[in-house]
């Protein structure tokens, strides 16, 4: 820390310019990050989770990113779950790596806390961009990350076990409610629809769905969370009912989080699931034989139309303080560019973080995907922005709320108060 | 002469005093000072923050998660698992050290193999063992009827959830205590026992008259260091489901402090409750080595 205390941020005294020099010394060997000196390789983290494999496509882009700049990049894999702690022990430590992917829910913490480079003095067109990623890089004047991918909940569905027992695509809550017991009944073994309890963002949509918010910001700049509003209140009760009334998700799921779910549709344990664009590709990589056998769809709306999805996604950060923020800037350019946006798309399945180029994906896409697209343009929100938001997701306050209500320890007016209060709590920085 | 001698502790000393000195009175003394300050992630980036008293310590004995979840979670299971860990390491030793060569060989290496276990393995074998839907445990229950088919999830009831903790950490702490206890009775003379058995003593009262007196510093040292190691277990808990959410019943001191510092990004607080826990342990272990030694006649 000391280190990073002696780069620009206060003047370097004698005293401190030593203290830098012996711990800049002991810091050898960590990587690009850090160090306050530019070097000729690059840190780069990339977040693993439920996506596909994404070795070879790194390969690739460092390769030819090389040979255009003579510059070597070693990218490192963090699991999703520790990316936070992992990114502010990096910080403590003075080993954060040159370029991040940051997922866009907690670009704006790290962004407040100064961990970021301002990427707008490189003159970035943000309005390429797709509008709700790129609000997620942006505080006040500065721009903290350029949205990379972006990342769309739908549901994935077994095709084949719908055509085998005569099922629509449900269109409404109540089709899809229908649907569900359908299916538990055709498919004793198989869970028809997993309730997961450890993943946020497939419990958003109901709160979206019912017509609730998470949180809104008054004029004084006090947020009022309406998790527990009626609207709220009925699309959790809704989604939840599920499991405790009709019985069509598994006493388990309460522990599950979004790579459980994935992995229970790849098992062919589950027969439909609110998941990822980016999970039929891993699948399909897990288990080849679903091949042709899977499908998705659109998120229904509660009477129609569709139901709000979590748009999530990535931006691309630069870190403040590691000497190599220009060729950090260059790899994220690099990554960001026509060639290998398009090729990561096509290996991932997940959107390009360019506002065209999701049409253009799309078009060229494969079919499961169209159902992604249509949520992305139709029926896609964000979460509240504001930099406490990071703390909400680290605290998993909506998991909490999520496992009492499945667990049966609370219903779902208590867990939905207790879990307004936090928020409110958190995001009015108490 | 007599300088050099009195020097020369001192300089066979160094070394170690110097690594201990890095690896633990530094990080030590840091965190003391971090729990008088207002530390949030923006004094992580700029490296500069506020003294701000003891105001994180007011915050911390004012709130009514420490009194009501934490501090009963860590020191009920503490002493739970620190009772279990000791009966059964030193039934397992009483076992060793009534075998032949050959099966205490046999036996050892079983018990080491629980010991080898990393605890983060360790941990997910038991979370697999109580999987809710195809766990061995959850399957057997069903079978029997014990369980309605529908399935129960444990690891939502604290209790339960401490049940399986102490498990692993009982599994994963009676080899040492075994280990230890064996050497110990392996030096308790002979005569001793015969004497007893002639004087018409059961196994019971030989094993409380004969051999615990003797042994009693090694059950006090086994006694604080499993303390010591109940009282800040981390893994076993943070890995387990529900172990890791921040309002829920089931942290102890440890992970609510690694949960307050990284989740809520108050690392002033997480500091508080660092420094709480160390303290609180310090004052076991002073309390229960002096009613010890005193009982024992020593100091």
């Amino acid at each position: 820390m000391a280190r990073r205390r002696t780069h620009g941020y206060v003047p370097l005294t004698a005293a401190a310019a030593a203290a830098a020099l012996a711990l800049a010394a002991t810091a050898c060997g960590t990587g690009g990050g850090g160090g306050g000196e530019a070097s000729d390789s690059l840190l780069v983290w990339i977040m693993q989770g439920t996506n596909p494999d994404e070795t070879g496509f790194f390969e690739a882009a460092n390769t030819a990113f090389t040979d255009e700049t003579g510059i070597e990049v070693e990218v490192e894999f963090v699991p999703w779950q520790d990316a936070q702690n992992k990114v502010s022990t990096a910080i403590a430590g003075g080993t954060m790596p040159d370029v991040a992917e940051l997922g866009n829910t907690f670009t704006p913490g790290f962004a407040d806390a100064g961990a970021l480079h301002d990427l707008a003095g490189y003159g970035v067109d943000t309005s390429q961009y797709i509008p709700g990623l790129m609000e997620m890089g942006r505080l006040g004047e500065g721009v903290y990350g350029v949205p990379w991918y972006a990342s769309i909940r739908s549901v994935v569905y077994r095709g084949d076990l719908f055509e085998e027992h005569g099922l629509e695509v449900p269109r409404n809550w109540d089709e899809l409610r229908e649907t569900a017991l359908a299916l538990s009944e055709a498919e004793e073994d198989m869970i028809a629809f997993p309730v997961p309890g450890d993943a946020q963002y497939s419990v958003m949509p109901w709160i979206w769905g019912g017509g609730g918010e998470i949180a809104v910001e008054g004029s004084d700049g006090t947020w009022t969370s309406q998790v527990d509003s009626e609207g709220s209140r009925a699309g959790i009760e809704f989604f939840t009912g599920l499991a405790l009334e009709d019985g069509t998700s598994t006493t388990g799921a309460v522990n599950w989080n979004e790579i459980a779910v994935m992995e229970a549709v790849a098992e062919e344990e589950a027969a439909m699931a609110i998941l990822g664009s980016a999970n039929p590709k891993a699948i399909l990589e897990a288990n080849p034989d679903l091949e042709g056998r899977i499908d998705s769809f659109t998120l229904p709306g509660q009477d129609g139309g569709y139901m709000p999805s979590f748009a999530g996604g990535s931006l691309l950060s630069v870190f403040e303080g590691t000497g190599n923020e220009e060729a950090a800037w260059q790899y994220v350019q690099h990554l960001t560019g026509d060639e290998f946006s398009t090729r990561w798309s096509e290996e991932t399945g997940f959107f390009p973080g360019v506002a065209n180029g999701v049409d253009a994906f799309s078009a060229s896409a494969d079919p499961i995907l169209e159902p992604f697209a249509v949520q992305l343009k139709e029926a896609s929100r964000g979460v509240p922005v504001t930099p406490a938001w990071t703390q909400v997701e680290a605290e998993k306050v909506l998991v909490g709320m999520q496992q009492s209500i499945l667990n049966g320890e609370a219903t779902v007016d208590e867990a939905t108060g207790e879990a307004a209060d936090e928020i409110e709590r958190i995001l009015n920085g108490g | 002469m007599r300088g050099r001698r009195a020097l020369l502790p001192w300089v066979l000393l160094a070394p170690a005093l110097t690594v201990i000195g890095l690896l633990l009175l530094f990080p030590l003394g840091r965190i003391v000072w971090l729990s008088f300050r207002e530390y949030r992630l923006r004094n992580l980036v700029s490296g500069e923050s506020d003294f701000i008293g003891f105001a994180n310590y007011a915050t911390l004995l004012t709130d009514p998660y420490l009194w009501r979840i934490a501090m009963v979670n860590t020191v009920v299971f503490a002493a739970v698992a620190v009772f279990t860990t000791i009966v059964v390491g030193t039934l397992v030793a009483l076992l060793l050290a009534a075998l032949r060569p050959v099966p205490r060989v046999v036996v050892v290496s079983c018990v080491m193999v629980a010991w080898a276990m990393p605890a983060v393995s360790g941990t997910y074998v038991w979370i697999w063992i109580f999987d809710v839907d195809d766990g061995v445990v959850a399957q057997a229950l069903t079978s029997l009827g014990l369980v309605d088919p529908s399935g129960y999830n444990w690891f939502a009831d604290r209790l339960f959830f401490y049940a399986i903790v102490t498990l692993n950490i009982v599994h994963g702490g009676f080899p040492f205590v075994a280990v230890t206890v064996l050497a110990g009775l392996l030096t308790v003379p002979r005569e001793l026992h015969e004497a007893a058995r002639i004087d018409g003593a059961g196994a019971w009262k030989r094993f409380w008259h004969v051999t615990f007196p003797v042994l009693r510093p090694v059950f006090a040292v086994v006694t604080v260091l499993s303390t010591i190691w109940d009282f800040k277990v981390f893994a076993q808990i943070y890995l387990m489901p529900g172990g890791d959410v921040g309002g829920s019943r089931m942290l102890n001191l440890g992970v609510w402090s690694y949960v307050r510092s990284f989740g809520h990004n108050d690392y002033g607080l997480g500091s508080a409750i660092a420094v709480l826990l160390t303290l609180l342990l310090l004052a076991i272990t002073v309390l229960y080595l002096r009613a010890l030694f005193r009982e024992d006649g020593v100091g």
